[in-house]
Protein backbone atom coordinates (compact mmCIF):
# COMPACT_ATOMS: atom_id res chain seq x y z
CA UNK A 1 0.00 0.00 0.00
CA UNK A 2 2.86 2.40 0.79
CA UNK A 3 4.44 1.42 -2.27
CA UNK A 4 1.96 2.61 -4.21
CA UNK A 5 1.03 5.92 -3.06
CA UNK A 6 4.99 6.56 -3.36
CA UNK A 7 4.75 5.55 -7.38
CA UNK A 8 1.85 7.75 -7.92
CA UNK A 9 3.11 11.02 -6.44
CA UNK A 10 5.59 11.39 -8.88
CA UNK A 11 4.47 11.97 -12.37
CA UNK A 12 0.79 14.09 -10.49
CA UNK A 13 2.86 16.53 -10.03
CA UNK A 14 4.85 17.03 -13.29
CA UNK A 15 1.63 17.12 -15.08
CA UNK A 16 0.31 19.48 -12.87
CA UNK A 17 3.39 21.60 -14.29
CA UNK A 18 2.33 20.55 -17.42
CA UNK A 19 -1.24 20.97 -17.52
CA UNK A 20 -1.00 24.32 -16.08
CA UNK A 21 1.49 25.54 -18.88
CA UNK A 22 -1.04 24.12 -21.46
CA UNK A 23 -3.58 26.51 -19.85
CA UNK A 24 -1.14 29.23 -19.74
CA UNK A 25 -0.28 28.53 -23.78
CA UNK A 26 -3.86 27.75 -24.88
CA UNK A 27 -5.30 31.65 -22.73
CA UNK A 28 -2.30 33.71 -24.68
CA UNK A 29 -2.49 32.19 -28.07
CA UNK A 30 -6.65 33.06 -27.97
CA UNK A 31 -6.43 36.27 -27.07
CA UNK A 32 -4.18 37.37 -29.73
CA UNK A 33 -5.52 35.23 -32.53
CA UNK A 34 -9.38 36.82 -31.59
CA UNK A 35 -8.11 40.41 -32.25
CA UNK A 36 -5.66 39.29 -35.34
CA UNK A 37 -7.23 36.48 -37.54
CA UNK A 38 -10.87 36.12 -39.48
CA UNK A 39 -10.24 32.52 -40.46
CA UNK A 40 -12.96 32.84 -42.91
CA UNK A 41 -11.32 34.96 -45.26
CA UNK A 42 -9.23 33.90 -48.11
CA UNK A 43 -7.08 36.80 -48.77
CA UNK A 44 -5.92 37.38 -52.44
CA UNK A 45 -1.93 36.06 -53.50
CA UNK A 46 0.37 38.33 -54.24
CA UNK A 47 4.29 37.28 -55.14
CA UNK A 48 6.03 40.04 -55.53
CA UNK A 49 5.55 41.96 -52.67
CA UNK A 50 7.61 41.39 -49.50
CA UNK A 51 5.62 40.33 -46.19
CA UNK A 52 5.51 42.19 -43.23
CA UNK A 53 7.63 41.49 -40.48
CA UNK A 54 6.46 44.37 -38.01
CA UNK A 55 2.88 45.75 -37.60
CA UNK A 56 1.98 48.97 -35.83
CA UNK A 57 -0.27 48.25 -32.56
CA UNK A 58 -2.60 50.95 -33.23
CA UNK A 59 -3.53 49.33 -36.59
CA UNK A 60 -7.49 48.97 -37.20
CA UNK A 61 -7.99 45.84 -39.08
CA UNK A 62 -11.05 45.52 -41.47
CA UNK A 63 -12.01 42.56 -42.43
CA UNK A 64 -14.40 42.18 -45.26
CA UNK A 65 -15.90 38.77 -46.10
CA UNK A 66 -16.82 37.25 -49.95
CA UNK A 67 -20.38 38.28 -49.25
CA UNK A 68 -19.74 42.08 -47.92
CA UNK A 69 -19.89 41.43 -44.55
CA UNK A 70 -17.62 43.81 -42.62
CA UNK A 71 -16.39 43.12 -39.05
CA UNK A 72 -13.63 44.27 -36.93
CA UNK A 73 -12.04 41.73 -34.16
CA UNK A 74 -14.83 39.04 -35.14
CA UNK A 75 -17.27 41.95 -34.19
CA UNK A 76 -19.51 42.30 -36.99
CA UNK A 77 -20.20 45.95 -37.98
CA UNK A 78 -22.38 48.00 -40.31
CA UNK A 79 -21.16 51.23 -42.46
CA UNK A 80 -22.50 53.57 -39.94
CA UNK A 81 -20.81 52.04 -36.96
CA UNK A 82 -17.50 51.45 -39.08
CA UNK A 83 -17.47 55.22 -39.67
CA UNK A 84 -17.97 55.69 -35.95
CA UNK A 85 -15.51 53.47 -34.89
CA UNK A 86 -12.95 55.03 -37.72
CA UNK A 87 -13.59 58.27 -36.48
CA UNK A 88 -13.28 57.86 -32.71
CA UNK A 89 -10.05 56.41 -33.69
CA UNK A 90 -8.80 59.09 -35.75
CA UNK A 91 -9.54 61.30 -32.87
CA UNK A 92 -7.72 59.05 -30.19
CA UNK A 93 -5.05 58.62 -32.54
CA UNK A 94 -4.36 61.32 -35.34
CA UNK A 95 -4.33 60.79 -39.02
CA UNK A 96 -1.65 58.76 -39.40
CA UNK A 97 -3.47 55.70 -37.74
CA UNK A 98 -3.09 52.58 -40.03
CA UNK A 99 -5.96 51.07 -41.68
CA UNK A 100 -5.91 47.50 -42.79
CA UNK A 101 -8.80 46.10 -45.38
CA UNK A 102 -8.50 41.99 -45.33
CA UNK A 103 -10.41 41.36 -48.26
CA UNK A 104 -11.29 38.56 -49.50
CA UNK A 105 -9.69 37.57 -52.90
CA UNK A 106 -13.62 37.25 -54.17
CA UNK A 107 -14.97 40.17 -52.70
CA UNK A 108 -16.63 42.39 -55.10
CA UNK A 109 -14.82 45.76 -55.56
CA UNK A 110 -17.91 47.63 -54.36
CA UNK A 111 -17.92 46.24 -50.69
CA UNK A 112 -14.35 47.15 -50.62
CA UNK A 113 -14.91 50.83 -52.32
CA UNK A 114 -17.90 51.61 -49.53
CA UNK A 115 -15.48 50.76 -46.88
CA UNK A 116 -12.83 53.26 -48.37
CA UNK A 117 -15.34 55.85 -49.03
CA UNK A 118 -15.94 55.58 -45.01
CA UNK A 119 -11.98 56.03 -43.89
CA UNK A 120 -12.02 58.43 -46.47
CA UNK A 121 -14.90 60.41 -45.52
CA UNK A 122 -13.72 60.76 -42.08
CA UNK A 123 -10.17 61.75 -43.45
CA UNK A 124 -8.11 58.77 -43.46
CA UNK A 125 -6.49 58.44 -46.91
CA UNK A 126 -4.25 55.68 -46.42
CA UNK A 127 -5.40 52.17 -46.10
CA UNK A 128 -3.30 48.88 -46.89
CA UNK A 129 -4.86 46.02 -48.17
CA UNK A 130 -4.03 42.81 -47.37
CA UNK A 131 -2.57 39.93 -49.49
CA UNK A 132 -1.07 36.83 -49.00
CA UNK A 133 2.56 35.95 -49.33
CA UNK A 134 3.51 32.14 -50.24
CA UNK A 135 6.00 30.72 -48.45
CA UNK B 1 15.54 -3.08 -5.78
CA UNK B 2 15.46 -3.16 -9.41
CA UNK B 3 12.36 -4.37 -10.58
CA UNK B 4 10.98 -1.51 -8.73
CA UNK B 5 12.25 1.43 -10.13
CA UNK B 6 11.46 0.15 -13.16
CA UNK B 7 8.04 0.15 -12.26
CA UNK B 8 7.85 3.93 -10.87
CA UNK B 9 9.67 5.10 -14.14
CA UNK B 10 7.20 3.26 -16.62
CA UNK B 11 4.23 5.40 -15.00
CA UNK B 12 5.41 8.92 -15.35
CA UNK B 13 6.66 8.27 -18.85
CA UNK B 14 3.73 7.43 -20.69
CA UNK B 15 1.58 10.22 -19.19
CA UNK B 16 4.41 12.14 -20.19
CA UNK B 17 4.40 10.83 -23.51
CA UNK B 18 0.55 11.82 -24.16
CA UNK B 19 0.96 14.86 -23.05
CA UNK B 20 4.20 15.50 -25.38
CA UNK B 21 1.66 14.33 -28.41
CA UNK B 22 -0.61 16.41 -27.39
CA UNK B 23 1.81 19.02 -27.46
CA UNK B 24 3.00 18.26 -30.78
CA UNK B 25 -0.17 17.88 -32.38
CA UNK B 26 -0.98 21.48 -31.34
CA UNK B 27 2.29 22.92 -32.98
CA UNK B 28 1.58 21.64 -35.86
CA UNK B 29 -1.89 22.53 -36.14
CA UNK B 30 -1.30 26.19 -35.12
CA UNK B 31 2.06 26.04 -37.28
CA UNK B 32 -0.24 25.88 -40.24
CA UNK B 33 -2.08 29.54 -39.61
CA UNK B 34 1.04 31.18 -39.59
CA UNK B 35 0.62 32.81 -43.18
CA UNK B 36 2.38 35.75 -43.76
CA UNK B 37 0.81 38.72 -44.86
CA UNK B 38 2.01 41.53 -47.49
CA UNK B 39 0.13 45.12 -46.67
CA UNK B 40 0.31 46.69 -49.78
CA UNK B 41 -0.37 50.57 -49.08
CA UNK B 42 -2.57 53.24 -51.12
CA UNK B 43 -3.90 56.53 -51.37
CA UNK B 44 -7.30 57.09 -51.19
CA UNK B 45 -8.94 60.42 -53.14
CA UNK B 46 -9.79 63.21 -50.80
CA UNK B 47 -13.41 64.17 -51.45
CA UNK B 48 -13.75 68.06 -52.95
CA UNK B 49 -9.31 67.91 -53.89
CA UNK B 50 -8.82 69.01 -57.43
CA UNK B 51 -8.52 66.60 -59.99
CA UNK B 52 -4.99 65.44 -60.92
CA UNK B 53 -5.66 65.16 -64.20
CA UNK B 54 -4.23 68.44 -65.48
CA UNK B 55 -0.83 68.20 -68.00
CA UNK B 56 1.04 65.83 -65.86
CA UNK B 57 3.31 63.60 -67.52
CA UNK B 58 4.53 61.50 -64.65
CA UNK B 59 1.11 59.97 -64.53
CA UNK B 60 -0.16 56.69 -64.78
CA UNK B 61 -3.37 55.39 -65.12
CA UNK B 62 -4.53 51.67 -64.78
CA UNK B 63 -7.96 50.44 -64.83
CA UNK B 64 -8.92 47.37 -63.76
CA UNK B 65 -11.99 45.39 -64.45
CA UNK B 66 -12.87 42.00 -64.24
CA UNK B 67 -10.22 39.83 -65.08
CA UNK B 68 -9.08 42.78 -67.68
CA UNK B 69 -6.80 45.43 -67.18
CA UNK B 70 -5.69 48.67 -69.46
CA UNK B 71 -3.00 50.82 -69.02
CA UNK B 72 -3.43 54.64 -70.09
CA UNK B 73 -6.32 53.13 -72.71
CA UNK B 74 -4.54 50.05 -73.97
CA UNK B 75 -6.07 46.56 -72.53
CA UNK B 76 -3.72 44.32 -71.33
CA UNK B 77 -2.69 41.10 -70.21
CA UNK B 78 -1.36 40.84 -66.24
CA UNK B 79 1.75 39.46 -67.92
CA UNK B 80 1.75 41.82 -70.68
CA UNK B 81 1.24 44.79 -68.10
CA UNK B 82 4.18 43.28 -65.65
CA UNK B 83 6.55 43.71 -68.54
CA UNK B 84 5.14 47.06 -68.86
CA UNK B 85 5.40 48.33 -65.76
CA UNK B 86 8.86 47.04 -65.36
CA UNK B 87 10.01 50.06 -67.76
CA UNK B 88 8.25 52.38 -65.31
CA UNK B 89 11.27 51.83 -62.62
CA UNK B 90 10.54 55.39 -61.02
CA UNK B 91 9.12 55.63 -57.15
CA UNK B 92 8.04 59.19 -57.30
CA UNK B 93 5.65 58.12 -60.45
CA UNK B 94 2.19 58.29 -59.12
CA UNK B 95 -0.37 55.39 -60.48
CA UNK B 96 -3.63 55.75 -60.72
CA UNK B 97 -5.89 53.07 -59.92
CA UNK B 98 -9.58 52.79 -61.73
CA UNK B 99 -10.92 50.19 -60.25
CA UNK B 100 -14.86 48.62 -61.81
CA UNK B 101 -16.33 47.92 -58.82
CA UNK B 102 -17.38 44.92 -60.44
CA UNK B 103 -13.94 43.83 -59.93
CA UNK B 104 -12.89 41.70 -57.73
CA UNK B 105 -10.47 42.22 -54.76
CA UNK B 106 -7.99 39.50 -56.10
CA UNK B 107 -7.73 41.84 -59.44
CA UNK B 108 -6.78 44.93 -57.53
CA UNK B 109 -4.53 43.25 -54.97
CA UNK B 110 -2.56 41.12 -58.36
CA UNK B 111 -2.33 44.74 -59.81
CA UNK B 112 -1.05 46.77 -57.01
CA UNK B 113 0.93 43.54 -56.21
CA UNK B 114 2.93 44.26 -59.90
CA UNK B 115 3.13 48.08 -59.13
CA UNK B 116 5.41 46.97 -55.95
CA UNK B 117 7.08 44.51 -57.72
CA UNK B 118 8.26 47.23 -60.67
CA UNK B 119 9.10 49.67 -57.62
CA UNK B 120 6.26 52.01 -57.92
CA UNK B 121 5.29 53.58 -54.21
CA UNK B 122 2.53 56.08 -55.30
CA UNK B 123 -0.50 53.90 -55.88
CA UNK B 124 -4.47 55.76 -55.38
CA UNK B 125 -7.05 54.42 -56.06
CA UNK B 126 -10.35 55.20 -57.70
CA UNK B 127 -13.63 53.55 -58.35
CA UNK B 128 -15.00 53.98 -61.85
CA UNK B 129 -19.05 53.72 -61.89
Amino acid sequence: MKRNEEELQTPITSMIDIVFQLIIYFIVTSSVDKDMVDETIKLAEATHSPAVETTDPRMVVINVNAQGKVNIALQPLNMKQLEQLLLAMKVQSGNSVPILIRCDGNTRFDYVDQVMQRAAKVGLYRVRIAAMVEG
Amino acid sequence: MKKKNEEAMSVPMSSMIDVVFLLLIYFIITQKDEISEAHLAVNLPAPGSSKPSDTKPQLLEIEVHENMYSLRGVALSLENLENTLAKFNDPDLTVIIKVSIQAKAKDLVSVLDLCQGAGLTKMNVVTLR
